[in-house]
């Protein structure tokens, strides 16, 4: 039971053993004695000389784990590469006063014996803890970590069970900003503002964009660090709005220029028109409107506030969706679906982008890894196989979104679980990742679906240099935060989205939207019953002091936008 | 005194042997119950107990978003059967489960029918219905959503193909074809289940039956109505129950084809409670709801399962 059987040994065990009892050699008891030996002796790992040998079965074990812990960096010759050294440098040599190297230092040696476990999004999300920041903050700081992968809204559901539970399972969690006021009036998530004082530096903080940088804040605490820039923005065919035959086509149809889309009712028209002229090559728009996937609750709530809804009445708290804009906004929206690609309501994000990139579309807004994936630089990982070659690389614009208010779409904050057993740990953990250096590099990756957030993100010239139109993109989504509206940050944000997205799928299915919308109002309003309406009234009200509530509210509104060139 | 030691030592000796015996005899007795105690303190531990506190969480309020346990008597099985979506949930499980279970018993009898008799390829052909029976239906709903899923499932493309003209369905996403997408899903994966039953029930039945009733002119028709039918009626009222016991329980197919939508138009109550339970945490409701539907369901399998006994007795 001391001697490590390797693999072949073991089978050529496990082989004799059964052959001997099939030739009756054996009683059954015998072999199966036998057979549990066997395994155990192969599953038992003896702190011997021989085990920390590389010769043998353990040893290519270990180096297969160790392989798969090293950190994946790229060639310093390449902008990620060069990203990635500067990500390193910040850390362990300078600058001293800057958020990563203080993390770095204070976490050195000091927490070996910890293991953070960190919940991600399942899928590319999760590739980049393992790949990267994980193995990296091993390296520099002795502490080990495990990446939990949860289905979206899990990341929400299982926190708050895991905390019911008293487990302590968590420590890192990665939770959408809208989670927020749930999350910490229900003592999943701990304030870090002791940890903020006494490790962070200011700039960094100053360093989030303006629409960013507060939405970790609720009622007055700091509740993790802000870490994915989802702000929607609208991506446009260059070559179809250049196009001069559709260009005088359109103007003599319509009398007004053929542009990108300045308002909803333009957008509609300007979609209807190029399926009227190119389908079934390209058609007007794609659209994500499958229930769920990620929901219909973002492109409802832009238009719906861009159309001047407002989601409640802030006094009586009765929810205001059955109204004019309410019915506007769907009214386009089915306009908008006509002129889309055939099967456009069975669609989730991710199919929507398979009809943008082989060009069958000239429009979509959706997240931001749509401009990488348009110039095919997420496509250089495999992990972003299933998504195809982009067609239309070097063709793509980018502009704001129509009615100028884009939805801050999810997001996600970096937040310490209130159960977790090491939180100083979990906090410099956080704090090391969002900082500028790192950030920087984990907005770069090229699977990566996390988003430039941070004003060095958006300036950066290695960023820039990415592909020829980079810094384009960077300044429009900049610029589109500046007119970036959140979702609706207050309790029981998810039975809300929920009730959004049921309203719009049963309108793309024939529900009359008057009727839907009223039936939304109700369910929204037994929501605030259900929570409280003088306690949703007080959440509403901190919901409106809030950058980016409403378009009389962004960052543009408030005088803080950020220009840039 | 040494004796007296010696006596007080040889009586302790055999008080002990005496208790060691009684012991001995008692656990003679009771031989039985102490080997089953683990097994039943076990079940009691993960069944009874949580059933007793699932009693206690629907007559309090227990939910993520309002703090406190607060008694709430009935107030929770009041807002399920207040709330338009439970009730609608009940009637749409109903729809499924008439049309999965009906469907499912009349192709599973026509397969057994046509299996029963040997010939070539049978058991090919066996093996290649009962593949379905072992995918975790979760997968098939997966399965049958990639299939149908517009633009880019090939149903549409097949169909319009055979038929020469453009079909253009969102089998997921209007009705009726989400229904029809779902019960299609369901009869792939369970008719062979029904299936297997009744070929079970006809390789039962003896063959002198039919060969009376051919030799006193009986037709195909006449035997299979006077003959098989009957025969086979508790085999049939059997694969029905089991089929209804989990066709009441459709989940995974909804949850992977259609989310419950349009809107709430595919929710069935598997689903409603999955919903209301772990995504919008309103545990204490979820868990009301649970139990109404237990005992609507109970009372529905409680009726089969008598006629089936009384069927048996006959």
């Amino acid at each position: 039971m001391d001697e490590i059987i390797p693999d072949e040994e073991h089978e050529r065990a496990l082989a004799r053993e059964l052959d001997a009892w099939l030739a009756g050699d054996h009683s059954r008891r015998h072999v199966l004695a036998a057979l549990l030996g066997i395994g155990a002796a192969g599953a038992v790992l003896p702190a011997s000389a021989h085990a920390a040998s590389r010769a043998g079965w353990l040893g290519r074990q270990q180096d297969h784990l160790l392989q798969q812990a090293a950190v994946d960096l790229a060639s310093p010759d390449t902008p990620l590469g060069k990203a990635q050294a500067d990500a390193v440098t910040a850390s362990t040599k300078t600058p001293a006063d800057g958020s990563a190297f203080r993390a770095v230092a204070a976490a050195k040696g000091k927490f070996n014996n910890v293991s953070l476990a960190l919940t991600y999004e399942a899928g590319l999300q999760a590739l980049e803890p393992r790949n990267f920041s994980g193995p990296l903050w091993q390296q520099l700081t002795g502490m080990n970590y495990s990446v939990v992968e949860l289905a979206h809204p899990d990341l929400y559901s299982k926190a708050i069970t895991e905390h019911i539970a008293g487990s302590g399972a968590y420590d890192v969690l990665d939770i959408e900003p809208a989670w927020i006021p749930s999350l910490a009036d229900g003592g999943v998530i701990a304030p870090v503002d002791e940890y903020v004082k006494k490790y962070m530096n200011q700039a960094d903080l100053n360093d989030y964009h303006p629409l960013f940088k507060f939405l970790p804040m609720y009622k007055g605490k700091r509740w993790g660090f802000f870490d994915d820039g989802d702000q929607l923005e609208l991506y446009y065919r260059a070559d179809v709005f250049g196009d001069p035959k559709l260009k005088s086509a359109y103007e003599a149809k319509f009398k007004q220029p053929f542009r990108v889309p300045a308002t909803w009712d333009e957008y509609s028209q300007v979609a209807q028109f190029i399926t009227d002229q190119m389908a079934p090559n390209v058609y007007g728009a794609v659209h994500f409107r499958k229930f769920g996937s990620p929901g219909n609750q973002f492109a409802f709530c832009q238009q719906f506030r861009a159309n001047g809804g407002v989601f409640f009445d802030a006094k009586t708290m009765q929810a205001q969706l059955a109204t004019p804009a309410g019915i506007r906004t769907l009214e386009q929206m089915i306009a908008a679906n006509k002129a889309s690609v055939p099967g456009n309501n069975d669609l989730d994000a991710v199919a929507a982008w398979v009809a943008w990139l082989s060009g069958k579309s000239a429009m979509l807004f959706s997240w931001p890894p749509t401009g990488r994936m348009s110039e095919n630089y997420s496509q250089r990982s495999k992990a972003v196989n299933f998504v195809p070659t982009s067609k239309i690389a070097g063709k793509v614009g980018y502009a704001i979104m129509p009615g100028k208010y884009g939805e801050m779409a999810s997001g996600f904050v970096k937040a310490i679980s209130a159960d977790s057993r090491h939180p100083e740990a979990a906090y410099l953990f956080a704090q090391w990742q969002s900082s500028p250096p790192v950030s920087l590099v984990r907005v770069m990756l090229p699977y990566t679906l996390r988003d430039p957030y941070r004003i060095s993100h958006y300036t950066s010239p290695i960023y820039r240099s990415l592909w020829p139109s980079a810094k384009d993109y960077l300044i429009n989504l900049s610029n589109a935060a500046n007119f970036g509206i959140t979702d609706m940050i207050m309790p029981g944000w998810q039975d809300y989205a929920l009730t959004l997205d049921r309203m719009c799928t049963a309108v793309w299915a024939g529900k009359d939207p008057k009727a839907a919308l009223e039936g939304a109002d109700a369910e929204w309003n037994a929501t605030t019953r259900k929570i409280g309406v003088a306690a949703q009234r007080a959440s509403y009200q901190e919901f409106l002091k809030g950058v980016g509530c409403y378009p009389d509210h962004t960052v543009d509104a408030m005088g803080l936008a950020v220009h840039l060139t | 005194m040494r004796g007296g030691i010696g006596a007080r030592g040889l009586a302790g000796q055999r008080a002990r042997r005496e208790e060691r015996s009684a012991l001995a005899a008692w656990s003679e007795r009771h031989i039985n119950w102490l080997l089953v105690a683990p097994a039943v303190l076990l079940i009691l531990a993960i069944t009874v107990y949580p059933l007793g506190y699932s009693v206690w969480v629907a007559f309090v309020n227990f939910d993520f978003l309002i703090p406190g346990h607060a008694f709430v008597g009935f107030g929770n099985f009041a807002a399920v059967l207040n709330d338009p979506v439970a009730l609608h949930s009940v009637v749409v499980t109903a729809v499924f489960t008439v049309a999965d279970v009906g469907l499912e018993f009349v192709l599973g009898l026509a397969l057994a029918l046509a299996l029963e008799t040997k010939f070539r390829g049978r058991g090919i052909l066996m093996a290649i219905f009962v593949v379905p029976l072992f995918i975790a239906p979760v997968i098939v709903g997966q399965f049958w959503s990639l299939l149908l899923q517009r633009p880019f499932g090939p149903v549409d493309y097949i169909l319009s193909v055979i038929i020469r003209h453009p079909v253009t369905i969102s089998w997921l996403t209007e009705f009726p074809w989400d229904f029809i997408g779902v019960i299609l899903a369901d009869i792939w994966q369970w008719t062979s289940f029904v299936m297997v039953i009744l070929l079970a029930g006809l390789a039962g039945i003896p063959a002198e039956l039919h060969e009376a009733a051919a030799i006193d002119g009986a037709g195909s028709w006449q035997g299979f109505r006077f003959i098989t039918l009957p025969q086979l009626l508790p085999m049939i009222l059997l694969a029905v129950t089991f089929r209804l016991l989990g066709a009441v329980n459709l989940f995974d197919t909804i949850f992977m084809m259609t989310g419950g939508g349009p809107g709430t138009s595919t929710y069935t109550t598997a689903y409603y409670l999955y919903q209301t339970g772990f995504q919008e945490f309103h545990l204490s409701e979820a868990t009301a709801g649970s139990w109404l539907f237990l005992i609507l369901v109970s009372a529905a399998i409680f009726i089969l399962v008598r006629r089936l006994l009384k069927v048996e007795e006959a």
